[in-house]
């Protein structure tokens, strides 16, 4: 879906990208991760020519950036930052239904689809004739989210969009997030410096470091023993190994053996680090788990 | 006592001062000064009566349905009744002899119109649109009843109703040229301003020093510049230029009302949110788009108060146009002046004040408008 080949980005004197490649299937959520100045917004803004390569090439839907035209490309791109940047002066209902209104749809159309967003994600109805100044920072989040999403784009760029929300906003937008990429099958590029929001909503985790990509791949996979020290120490937060834990399903670590009989029950959809954290209240080395067991042995040796 | 009302309170001692002050003056001709007499002396039992009506407008606890129209009713009969006592002072006196209006009179007719106000301000805003209109109505009223007729200003209006009713005209001419003249050279910079942001501050500084010269100083200094680059160039005088008349007032005018347009034209472009401007682009706006639709939307009220600043500016400005040959009301002002006749400079003087009120009033409420959807 997007395909970044030897790509390199100069800002003058300086390099802000050095030949990446990096490759991100449709309907993934990828998050790109970095201390500041590690040139993930920059990689990001690449896709929909907010910044062109130097060298190297950028590849959307399987044709070159450089060839398309830059308003219709972002015109098929959401896009969601994290100053929200909706304008003061439109209503709601105006700010979400811009990229159709700049696509040519009719009013009627756009105003079903208004409605449709609103709805999805999770704001009053009456707020639609709001001005944006009128809104908390979680709503008027949520109305960059909406309009990002309003032509329906298959491809969404998040520019940190949960960085100036408070925490508990912050939890629910990710929530909200992971229920929206769910129900819309989105491929959704996500630049954040927060490793934790990177490891809760991708499945696919990409490491950046002056302007070099330093991993890339599943987030349990980059918390694990083997994978490159900057990553690990980034993303495991002084505790890789519970971090990775807490990122595997439970069910890896099942055996057939049953349970003694006394053995706690361990709720389905648990993680390992859930069973962890049981084994620890309970006193017991060995949970139940469906039909079969879990045993501690089983989940410390995943932890590594 | 609340604010308002002390504030009231106040205004309605002005009018009793005012009262107090000689109100109208009787002299044999319009040169000379007359003899004057207190508002309680000129118009006998209508000062009691008007400045009762007036204070009616001060108590909070008198609603202000009450309160201002009765206002309005004192200011009216105080009107009424200086016409008529005019009329009755003139009596069996040669024809050159005026009625003068003293100070007493304007101070007490200007605070109480701004006691009808400050009480109009508690009406919703129907009813302050049917006092103004009523209060319009009755003066046109009066007026066509020949109220005023014995008045010097309005003797001395009759006898040049022409020439006054050409200086308006004039006046709006001249300050409209320097307003499109200031908007042609202010609009372009502040776009190249805003373009290159490092053009703004020679910019800035250029326009910034043409405020510091003196208007008069200006005004006559274009004479020999202009008399000078047509000398140079005779065929600019084919297109109307003259070194004097409208030429130096339209263009020394302009010269000051460019700071105030460019000023706020630049400042309202770069008004636009940042994020805004940003978000704009990124969702597939064209650069003509985010102007149209992002940066002008936002930099419209920014330039309404700019454009307020200098249509008072050009109004009051204008007025020095009477000294360089370019007409207008400031004309009738300096041969007042010249003549040390009153009555003509207030001929001049207060157009200009109603006009350059008129158009802050007007701009004002556009302002409004535009800030209340923005």
């Amino acid at each position: 879906m997007i395909r970044f080949e030897n790509v390199s980005v100069r800002f003058g004197t300086t390099e802000a990208l050095s030949g990446v490649n990096l490759q991100v299937a449709a309907g993934v959520l990828c998050a790109l991760v970095g201390p500041s100045g590690s040139g993930k917004s920059t990689l990001m803004k690449l896709v929909n020519r907010l910044v062109e390569p130097s060298a190297g090439r950028v590849l959307v839907r399987g044709a070159d950036v450089a060839g398309q035209d830059p308003a219709r490309l972002r015109r098929s791109i959401g896009y969601v930052m994290q100053s929200t940047g909706l304008f003061p002066h439109r209503s709601v209902a105006a700010n979400i239904g811009t990229v159709p209104r700049l696509l040519g749809w009719d009013s009627s159309r756009i105003a079903a689809r208004v409605a449709a967003l609103l709805e999805l994600v999770q704001l009053d109805p009456a707020l639609a004739q709001r001005l944006p100044g009128a809104l908390s920072g979680g709503q008027a989040q949520r109305v960059g989210l909406a309009r990002a999403l309003a032509a329906d784009p298959d491809i969404l760029l998040m520019d940190e969009p949960f960085g100036a929300v408070d925490p508990i906003t912050r939890r629910d937008l990710r929530a909200e997030l992971r229920r929206i990429h769910a129900e819309t099958g989105k491929t959704i590029l996500l630049v954040t410096h927060d490793p934790e929001e990177a490891l809760e909503l991708a499945s696919q985790v990409v490491v950046l470091r002056d302007g070099a990509v330093v991993a890339d791949g599943a987030p349990a996979a980059l918390v694990a023993e083997d994978a490159p020290d900057f990553a690990r120490t980034l993303l495991g937060g002084g505790q890789p190994g519970l971090r990775r834990l807490s990122l595997l399903p439970a069910e890896v670590a099942r055996d057939g053996r049953p349970a003694p009989a006394d053995a706690p029950r361990l709720a389905s959809g648990a993680t390992l680090a859930d069973a962890l954290s049981r084994m620890a209240e309970s006193g017991h080395g060995v949970l139940a788990l469906g039909d079969g067991s879990l045993r501690l042995e089983a989940v410390l040796a995943r932890g590594r | 006592m609340r604010a308002g009302e002390v504030g009231r309170a106040l205004l309605g001692l002005v009018v009793l001062a005012g009262l107090l002050l000689p109100w109208l003056s009787v002299a044999p001709n319009r040169l000379l000064p007359g003899v004057a007499a207190s508002g309680f002396a000129a118009i006998s039992w209508a000062a009691p009566a008007a400045l009762v009506a007036v204070v009616l407008a001060v108590p909070q606890r008198l609603p202000a349905w009450l309160g201002a129209p009765a206002a309005l009713a004192g200011v009216a009969l105080l009107l009424t009744a200086t016409g008529w006592a005019a009329a009755l002072s003139l009596e069996g006196l040669a024809p050159a002899a005026r009625a003068g209006l003293g100070g007493g009179f304007w101070l007490g007719l200007v605070a109480g119109a701004a006691l009808v106000v400050a009480r109009a301000a508690a009406l919703p805003g129907m009813g302050r649109a049917v006092l103004a209109a009523f209060a319009l109505l009755t003066l046109l009223l009066l007026w066509q009843a020949g109220t005023f007729e014995a008045l010097s200003l309005v003797v001395e209006y009759r006898a040049r109703e022409a020439v006054v009713h050409a200086a308006l005209l004039r006046h709006l001419a001249l300050a409209g040229a320097a307003l499109a003249l200031a908007l042609l050279l202010a609009v372009p910079l502040a776009w190249a301003g805003f373009r290159r942001p490092g053009a703004a501050g020679p910019v800035g500084a250029a326009l910034g020093a043409v405020q510091v010269v003196p208007a008069i100083a200006l005004f006559a200094a274009l004479i020999p510049l202009l008399a000078g680059l047509l000398a140079l160039l005779p065929a600019l005088r084919s297109l109307g230029l003259g070194a004097i008349g409208p030429a130096p007032a339209v263009l020394a005018t302009a010269g000051y009302l460019a700071l105030p347009l460019w000023r706020s034209v630049l400042g309202g472009l770069t008004a636009a949110d940042p994020a805004a401007v940003a978000a704009a682009r990124a969702m597939g706006m064209t650069e003509g788009g985010i102007t149209r639709e992002v940066r002008l939307p936002l930099a419209l009220p920014v330039f309404a108060g700019g454009l307020r600043v200098a249509v008072v500016q050009a109004i009051g400005l204008v007025t020095l146009g009477g000294l360089v040959g370019a007409g207008g009301l400031g004309a009738l002002v300096f041969e007042g002046l010249a003549q040390f006749a009153t009555d003509l400079m207030l001929l001049g003087a207060l157009p200009i004040m109603a006009l350059a009120l008129a158009a802050d009033a007007l701009i004002r409420l556009l302002e409004h408008r535009l800030g209340g959807s923005a």
